[in-house]
Formats: structure tokens, C-alpha cells, sequence
């Protein structure tokens, strides 16, 4: 199924076996619309926020192989280093939509997949599926996303009166250094 | 349903789920000005079971009129925990997010792994996962059932639900050498081979289990008190439980039939048979119902996989991501040089994004991993069904009174640890 | 005194005054003649009030119900048949902290969390003992990061340090049992002898 007709469309990539497409961010209410209505994934199973931050720093080299052994003609095989493909922008938002017939013998998904630098609003979806509410407080409050509209964006997993927010790259892991009984 | 901007907050007519906040139930401003509110803090510590959940209850005399819950007692960094540690490390993790099933847990972040590597466990392994998860589900569906019926006052279902739970435990222990949290999942199959004597245990326990099941049943379902103390309670229409995304017990009892492992097999689940119970009523009733029919079909499901079980191998053959046996470390280089650089290093996951969705006990447990092609993992997250069922409290708790908040909670079977992660 | 084998003991060994020192010419008082005059020392036990009163106290130490996290699940476990704790001595858990002598910390404690459980102490009665149940009310667990109170003794003072990710049943039933045996000792509850950790 083509997904060339949802508004705002930028991009449909295929991999794994799930099908993502990359909308605008601006006009994501009414994808959102679109996708439930038209091509009817009336529910809304995970708002996943990730920071991409740091991502186009070279690594160190490696290689990877699978069962049927390395393939020698594929460059990120050979041990050289590796440069990662940069990103959109700063932060994506993914929305992984299933459609639920009753009775049904498959569960069709899509990743639908918004790109936001930092401060940059995000539409809420809160109108089209509710379940989106405790998934974007949780954004905010873990990921700091601004979602525009929607009703309630406040402090959900942390503190309300804590400073920052914790998922970020650039927020320290925290904790203690571990003290071991035989050290001065 | 028109698009307009800003987007109506209406999904459909005859909706429940409250506005404009679908999560919260605000009082009528007209009933706040006659009436007597009383607001009422259920803390974070209260003698019902459920772990760490603050409901903040407004009441009018004995009705709940307002509902808000705060979830984040329970916050442990989970997520950006998982960064840190490379992806072996990191697989001890998922299993103390839903510390009642905590082999789904494993079992989701495993399969992401896997299918972001692109490799096949062997049937062995996926058999022996299958089985153990449904023993899984029966263990978390007995401490439902047992807190449950503790909280509605049926305080001797916490015994014998325990004394199952107990023997369900004893053959985790057997198998895996721990109780709770056992950290058997491996990428490509399971850490080590089956113990020997482990089969019988099971299939003697699978064989009492249904046995119990009706006893606890007969205990319960015709119980007047009971009845009276579930039925019509904390109703939930099949639209709204969409529109919530709901899954699992709760979308089943309200008329939904959705199950994944029959929506989209994962691990052996087409190979073996098995009934999805659905009920249409949507009330606390139902989900009980659903809840002992599903320990009926678990225990029939474990039955089937130890008759069906295969020989072979319990984990993929694939040096580069898993540990050689120990004997031909002595014997070959490559194996030497593998073995160092897995436990130093550990294993490179190939760049990519996936998400992978299980039928946990509460739901769709779903796990969404991004990887940059190194060791670690670049961004874990767990979609836990609990915090979806709690967004759910609000739209079931429309007239209800204070003893009826307890029923409809302790239905939707929230793990916090799940919620706050 | 010649002696065959150990000396009997008498009331007068132990600084205490019978009848029978007091007022010689008194006879076996009804007591004394219905236990038999010679052996009342063996008849009855002697101990002094403080090792009753511990003694009352540590075997009918009842918890309050705190459970947080997966060491919640395995403190419901000792409830149960198999590894009844009410056998020693913890025979109810209370949910309100002012009718409860032991709080068991099971779980990891969140920040958000940590003033919540400070509440909770406050509020139970003096005598009272915590428990730290499991690695991360211990120390944080596996969780060394922004979100866990690295270890609930850095609120709370923690009389016994049950170590597992959950501990068996069994290892909190001896935390159980070291605490009763602490206490029938004359060991101060920990917040007469320690403060918080740092």
C-alpha cells in the first residue's frame, strides 16, 4: 500500500519488514486524520522519542556478519570505519500505528515519523487518538518536545519541579561513583 | 468526522472518554458549586496491591466525580540506563520493567535484537520461550487473581493463588536457576540447554493446573458478593477501549477479539492451538473471565509445546554474537579471539529502527530499538500496556462509588514498574 | 559448699529477697508447697523486664505493607503457605504505618518516591526497624543513575541489609530472623545508634 496520498508526505522507507513514512512536521494533525480515517489504523501503540544527538561522530571500526557468514562486498564488512548517514534533524518522533479489526489473523503497522530540532513544536494527535495524552506528557517530560495543543503537557514521570530532561544526549547518566571497600 | 483545525476532541458519538483531558474526570462546574466536594488522596502507598499509584479522588458523598492519577513513584531510568551498558549487558534490564512477567519483558527486547541482526533462533529455543512465557502468563494472571480478590475482601484467593505461583516458580528454578527475573533469553535462543527432569515437572504441574483453575472459579463466580462486586462495574465500550488503545485482557473484555500471538505469531504460536476468550460486557466481571480462560488456554498451550517440543540446538550457531562452546577454546584460535572480543566488546547490532510487539499478560508490550551499528544500544523504549490501561481509569470510573474505584484499578492489572519504568 | 555436680541457683544468688530470708520463721508459703519448696528456682524462670519486653517485641514484629518494586512480589511470597512468616511472629502485615513496627523497604526507590517513604517512617511509633530489602533499596541496585535513591539509607537509618535481585523468600526470612535475634540481643533500633549514610 502506497502512502504517497497522506498529507505533508516526504518519504516512505521499507525495512526489517515494517514500512515507516516521514511526514512534516507542521501538518502532522492531519496525517494523523488521514491515517486513521482513510486508511483506518484506528489505534496508536507507542509515541517513541529519540535524540539523535552525537549521531554523526565517527566510531570506531567493525565489522558485523549474520549466520551465512561476512559479506565481502559490502563495505561495512571489512572492518573500515564506518561514517553513519546523518540525520534530518535533531529529534524524531515515531508513531507506531496498528490497525485492530476484531477477529482479524493480521496486524498491520506503520511508522509514521516527524523530524524536530530542539524547541520546535510538534502538533498533538491527542484529537485522534487519546491515548496520545500520557504518551506526549511523557515525551515532554523525558525528551522535552513541545507538543502544540495539546491539553495537559505537564510533568508526568518525574518530579514536577525537576530541571532538565533526563533521555536527552547531553543529560549526564547520573549515579554514584562506586566505592569499593578496600580503598583508601 | 470533519477535518478542521483545531482538531475536535470528539472521536466519536456516544463517547465516554472525558473532555478536553481524555486521562482526567473533572468535576461539573455546577455540581462543584452545590455540592460537597471532598477531595481524597490515595497515595503512593495505600493498602490495595498495586504497587506505587496516587490517585488524587474527588468525591460526592459516596461517588467518584473526579479522577486524576500521578504515575513517576517508580522512575528508575530504565531507558537511558540501557545506553550505557552494552547489549548484553543490557538484556538483564527489560525483565524489571514488568517484574510479574518478566520474560516477556526479555523476551520483546530479545526479538528486537534479533530481528535488527536478522537471525532465527532455532525451533528449540523458540518452543522453549513459548512455553515459558505462557508459563509466565499463568504466573502473572495468579497474582492478579490473588491481589485482586484480596482487595475485594476474597482474602483466600491470595493463598492458593500463591501456592500455584509457588510451583510455577520452583520450575523457572529449575530451569533457569532463579525464581523471579531469570535472564534465560539469549540473542539467537536461550543461554543454556534444558535440565534434564524439567519436562515431567512441567507436564505434572500442567496437568493439576486446570484442575485449580476451576476450583478457583467455583470459589468465585458464583460467589453473590462477588458478583455483585463486578458486575456492570467500570464499563468500557469496545470504541473507546480502541480509541485508548487498549490491548490485551481489557480490549478482549470488552468485546474486542485481538490477540497477537494470533494477529501476528511471533516464536511458535501458529504452531500450536489455542482459544482467545473474549467477553462483550467491558465490565470488571468480564475481565476476570477473561482472565481465568486465559490461564485455561496457557495451560493447554504448555501442554502442546512439551508435546511438540524439538531437538537441537537451543541457541543459533553464529560465533560473532554468540559465545562458542567452552571445550573449543582450548583447541581453536578464531574461537579464542571470539570469546575475547564478545565479553570485552561485545557484539555490534547493524544500524536500523525496529518495533516488536508481544502479547504480554496486560497487553501489547511492544519495544522500539534504534542502533547506530555499535555495541550499545542507541535508544531503547519499552511501550508498556499498564500505563495505557491507567490512561483507561478515568473513562471506566464514570459513576462509580469509592469501592468500585478499587475493582475497576485492580481489573486493569497495572504493574507500575511498567508505567513509570 | 561441697557440691555434687552444679549448684542450684537460689533467689538470694540473684540479689532477690524471698519470704524465706525475710521472715525466717515463716513456713513454704501456698505457692511454694504446691511447686514443691526445693526446686521453685528450676520452676520458674527469671529474666529481667528489658529482656521480656525485647523479647515481646521482636517476635511480634509486623510489618506495614510497602511494597515497591519486583522485591514486593517475593515480600507477598512470604505471606504465603510455603514460607509463612507468621510463624515468626509477623502474623499480620498493617497497612497503616502507626499500627506497623517494620517497614521493609522492597523495591527501588525513585526520588520522587523518597519523600513519601521519609512520611511513612515519621509517622510509625517508636520502637521501629526498616529492613532494606534487596540490592536496590540497599545500595541502588543495578540502577546507578539519576532516576534511584542510591540505597534508602541515605533517608532512612536501615537496621538489616537483606542482599538479592529479589532475595529468596528464605533470605528475607532470615533478614526477618537476624532482626529478631538483634533485638533479643539489646541491639538499639538503628535510629538511636546511627543516622542516614551519606
Amino acid at each position: 500500500m502506497t502512502y504517497e496520498s497522506v498529507p505533508g508526505f516526504l518519504e516512505e522507507r521499507e525495512a526489517h519488514g515494517e514500512t515507516t513514512v516521514v511526514v512534516e512536521r507542521e501538518t502532522l494533525a492531519e496525517a494523523a486524520r488521514h491515517l486513521r480515517d482513510e486508511a483506518g489504523f484506528n489505534v496508536l501503540a507507542d509515541l517513541a522519542a529519540t535524540d539523535y544527538l552525537g549521531w554523526e561522530r565517527p566510531r570506531a571500526a567493525g565489522y558485523w556478519g549474520d549466520p551465512r557468514g561476512r559479506d565481502i562486498n559490502s563495505p561495512g564488512s571489512w572492518g573500515l570505519q564506518t561514517q553513519p548517514e546523518p540525520k534530518p534533524a535533531r529529534f524524531s518522533v515515531s508513531y507506531h500505528l496498528l490497525r485492530v479489526t476484531s477477529g482479524a489473523r493480521e496486524a498491520p503497522r506503520l511508522r509514521l515519523q516527524v523530524w524536530a530540532e530542539d524547541g520546535d513544536p510538534i502538533p498533538t494527535v491527542v484529537g485522534t487518538w487519546p491515548t496520545a495524552d500520557w504518551h506526549e506528557r511523557e515525551a515532554f517530560d523525558l525528551m522535552g518536545i513541545n507538543f502544540e495543543g495539546h491539553p495537559n503537557l505537564t510533568r508526568i514521570i518525574l518530579d514536577d519541579d525537576w530541571d532538565g530532561h533526563p533521555l536527552r544526549k547531553d543529560y549526564p547518566l547520573g549515579g554514584e561513583p562506586v566505592r569499593f571497600s578496600g580503598e583508601e | 468526522m470533519a477535518v478542521a483545525k483545531p482538531q475536535p476532541q470528539v472521536i466519536y458519538e456516544g463517547t465516554r472518554v472525558p473532555q478536553p483531558v481524555p486521562t482526567i474526570l473533572q468535576v461539573d462546574p455546577a455540581l462543584r458549586e452545590e455540592g460537597d466536594i471532598l477531595e481524597v488522596n490515595f497515595g503512593p502507598n495505600h493498602p490495595s496491591t498495586h504497587g506505587v499509584l496516587r490517585l488524587v479522588v474527588e468525591l460526592n458523598g459516596e461517588q467518584v466525580v473526579g479522577l486524576r492519577a500521578v504515575v513517576g513513584y517508580l522512575h528508575t531510568g530504565f531507558e537511558k540506563n540501557m545506553e550505557a551498558k552494552t547489549w548484553w549487558k543490557a538484556i538483564t534490564y527489560p525483565e524489571r520493567i514488568d517484574y510479574v512477567s518478566f520474560q516477556n519483558n526479555e523476551l520483546v527486547f530479545v526479538l528486537a535484537i534479533e530481528k535488527l541482526l536478522g537471525i532465527e533462533p532455532p525451533p528449540k529455543a523458540q518452543w522453549m520461550r513459548m512455553l515459558l512465557c505462557e508459563l509466565n502468563r499463568i504466573h502473572s494472571h495468579l497474582v492478579w487473581l490473588g491481589t485482586a480478590a484480596l482487595e475485594l475482601g476474597a482474602i483466600s484467593m491470595f493463598w492458593y493463588c500463591f501456592r500455584e505461583r509457588d510451583a510455577i516458580l520452583d520450575l523457572f528454578e529449575l530451569v533457569t536457576g532463579a525464581r523471579m527475573h531469570t535472564r534465560y533469553f539469549q540473542t539467537g535462543g536461550l543461554a543454556e540447554d534444558i535440565p534434564a527432569g524439567f519436562y515431567d515437572e512441567c507436564r505434572s504441574f500442567a496437568d493439576s493446573m486446570q484442575a485449580r483453575v476451576d476450583e478457583y472459579e467455583d470459589l468465585l463466580s458464583g460467589q453473590a458478593i462477588w458478583l455483585e462486586r463486578t458486575k456492570g462495574i467500570g464499563l468500557l465500550s469496545a470504541a473507546d477501549a480502541v480509541a485508548l488503545g487498549q490491548s490485551g485482557p481489557v480490549l478482549r473484555a470488552s468485546g474486542v477479539d485481538w490477540d497477537l500471538r494470533r494477529a501476528q505469531p511471533y516464536l511458535a504460536y501458529d504452531e500450536v492451538d489455542f482459544d482467545v476468550p473474549v467477553y462483550p460486557n467491558g465490565d470488571v466481571f468480564d475481565r476476570y473471565k477473561v482472565h481465568m480462560d486465559e490461564m485455561r488456554e496457557s495451560t493447554r498451550i504448555v501442554q502442546q509445546a512439551l508435546d511438540g517440543m524439538p531437538e537441537g540446538p537451543w541457541i543459533v550457531d553464529d560465533r560473532k554474537i554468540v559465545l562458542p562452546p567452552r571445550h573449543e577454546l582450548h583447541t581453536s584460535m578464531e574461537s579464542l579471539i571470539h570469546h575475547f572480543k564478545l565479553v570485552t566488546e561485545g557484539y555490534r547490532v547493524p544500524e536500523g529502527e525496529v518495533y516488536v510487539a508481544v502479547e504480554s499478560p496486560r497487553g501489547e508490550l511492544g519495544c522500539y530499538v534504534v542502533s547506530d551499528g555499535g555495541p550499545k544500544p542507541w535508544r531503547v523504549r519499552f511501550r508498556a500496556p499498564s500505563l495505557v490501561a491507567l490512561e483507561a481509569t478515568a473513562t471506566c470510573m464514570s459513576d462509580a462509588l469509592v469501592a468500585d474505584l478499587i475493582a475497576i484499578v485492580g481489573s486493569l492489572d497495572t504493574v507500575m514498574g511498567e508505567v513509570d519504568r | 559448699m561441697a557440691a555434687v555436680g552444679p549448684r542450684k541457683r537460689r533467689l538470694a544468688d540473684y540479689g532477690l529477697n524471698s519470704e524465706r530470708t525475710l521472715m525466717r520463721d515463716k513456713g513454704p508459703s501456698v505457692f511454694e508447697r504446691e511447686l514443691g519448696a526445693d526446686e521453685l528456682e528450676d520452676k520458674l524462670m527469671l529474666s529481667t523486664v528489658e529482656k521480656a519486653v525485647h523479647w515481646a517485641q521482636g517476635y511480634s514484629i509486623w510489618p506495614d505493607t510497602f511494597g515497591l518494586a519486583c522485591c514486593a512480589i517475593e515480600m507477598m511470597s512470604i505471606v504465603s503457605a510455603r514460607y509463612d512468616v507468621s510463624r515468626f511472629g509477623a502474623e499480620v502485615f498493617r497497612s497503616s504505618p502507626r499500627q506497623a513496627d517494620l517497614l521493609i523497604v522492597s523495591g527501588r526507590v525513585a526520588h520522587k518516591m523518597a519523600a513519601p517513604i521519609r512520611q511513612i517512617y515519621d509517622q510509625m511509633l517508636e520502637p521501629k526497624w526498616v529492613i532494606a530489602m534487596g540490592a536496590c533499596a540497599s545500595s541502588g541496585g543495578m540502577f546507578n543513575n539519576y532516576a534511584v535513591l542510591q540505597g534508602v539509607d541515605k533517608i532512612l537509618p536501615v537496621d538489616i541489609h537483606v542482599p538479592g535481585c529479589p532475595p529468596r523468600p528464605e533470605a528475607l526470612l532470615e533478614g526477618i530472623v537476624r532482626l529478631q535475634e538483634k533485638i533479643k540481643a539489646g541491639v538499639p533500633p538503628a535510629y538511636e545508634i546511627r543516622g542516614v549514610a551519606q
